[in-house]
């Protein structure tokens, strides 16, 4: 009777033990974090890091979008109807990328008229605050040459805006309309 | 030899033994993972180990870090119960330690899954993002202070092999708590 009861009393005693290692752990950790961010209980769900790469971006001119610059005049090809424009693509953002592609719709500024589509040639990784040239191709449509001689016969140069843009920087696809930004560029006139 | 054996609760051992790997594995390979564009972002979570990664930094939130570590002790706590067990199974503590056990791996399972689902429902309907829990799918964001722009983000995300090894491991650990009758009624040589 008496060695039930010491049995009885041990496993009470295991019990117990095992649910004070249940409380233990349990409760150790998150009073542990809470003691640690006390005065800042913001900083339990917002570590220091992200407040940093806020500032990176806010710093780094990030937010005004990459410097583009043309590098001398287009090239045109009248077989392919082609005009290849060297570019200058300046990684403003805090880190490094790869322009996958860049494509748009290109209209005549003066009369809206559709005149082709404009793609870079291919994809190109720019390390963080580096320049690296991009090659961007506009290919008129049969229609275009047609307006560019009816409409614009005279002019050496024509003024084209690039609307529809789509670009994917790094699997991240920005579309922005044709107000967002100045798209306008003025190509050589290939009906002269 | 045979006697001593017949003794042993083979689905604790194996359910200890896998839980500790699990543990182990759980430290560097997430349950499950996110990934959105190229690495520009991602998360990777396990009950023991969650890290987020944003434009090439690695960090941890401190109240997720603490659950992990909540999460860690007890499977680890339920691991060596079950190791304890398994060896002693017809011992009069035994049962308490079995009981202690060979739930905690489900329930750590079962609640990392729902902590998943609650978390994509939220950030659908606070962000607008659908995030997919397994597989991927593109998620279009308009910018409100950048009028005319709008970003497609393509969002990957699965289940790893560390949470099939979990689920191996929990399951051992329940296949435990069934065959403890058996291995408790075995009389004694």
């Amino acid at each position: 009777m008496q060695s039930q009861k010491d049995g009885s009393i041990g496993m009470d005693k295991i019990k117990l033990i095992l649910t004070l290692i249940t409380i233990v752990i349990t409760v150790v950790p998150i009073v542990g974090v809470l003691l640690a961010n006390q005065g800042n209980l913001e900083g339990l769900f917002i570590p220091p890091e992200i407040n940093d790469i806020a500032d990176k971006f806010s710093g780094s001119g990030g937010s005004d979008g990459p410097q583009v610059e043309k590098v001398g005049p287009p090239e045109y090809d009248a077989a392919s109807r082609t005009i290849r424009q060297t570019l200058e693509f300046k990684n403003t953002f805090p880190l490094d990328i790869t322009l996958k592609s860049m494509s748009s719709d290109v209209q005549c500024v003066e009369h809206g008229f559709d005149l082709g589509a404009s793609r870079i040639e291919e994809p190109v990784s720019i390390p963080m605050g580096e320049t690296r040239t991009v090659t961007l191709l506009i290919t008129w449509t049969e229609d275009a040459i047609s307006h560019f001689r009816t409409e614009h016969p005279s002019e050496e140069n024509v003024q084209v805006v690039l609307v529809n843009v789509g670009v994917d920087i790094s699997g991240i696809q920005l579309q922005l309309d044709q107000n967002q930004m100045d798209q306008r560029m003025e190509i050589p006139n290939p009906a002269l | 030899m045979n006697g001593l054996l017949s003794k042993v609760n083979w689905f604790a051992l194996a359910g200890g033994i896998t839980t500790i790997i699990m543990i182990a594995a759980s430290m560097v390979y997430p349950w499950w993972q996110l990934t959105v564009g190229d690495n520009l972002l991602t998360a990777k979570a396990s009950p023991v180990n969650t890290t987020f990664g944003a434009l090439g930094t690695s960090f941890a939130i401190p109240f997720i870090w603490a659950l992990n570590v909540v999460s860690l002790l007890t499977l680890l706590a339920s691991a060596v119960a079950m190791l304890i067990y398994s060896l002693v199974p017809r011992n009069s503590y035994s049962k308490h330690l079995l009981d202690f056990g060979y739930k905690k791996p489900l329930f750590i399972v079962i609640f990392f899954v729902i902590g998943l689902v609650a978390t994509t429902l939220i950030c659908q309907m606070v962000l607008s993002l659908s995030i997919p829990l397994m597989g991927s799918t593109t998620s279009t964001l308009s910018i409100p202070f950048l009028p005319g722009v709008s970003i497609t983000l393509l969002l990957s995300a699965g289940f790893q092999w560390s949470f099939l090894v979990a689920i191996v491991g929990a399951a051992l650990c329940i296949a435990a708590r069934l065959y403890h009758k058996k291995v408790a009624s075995v009389p004694s040589m």
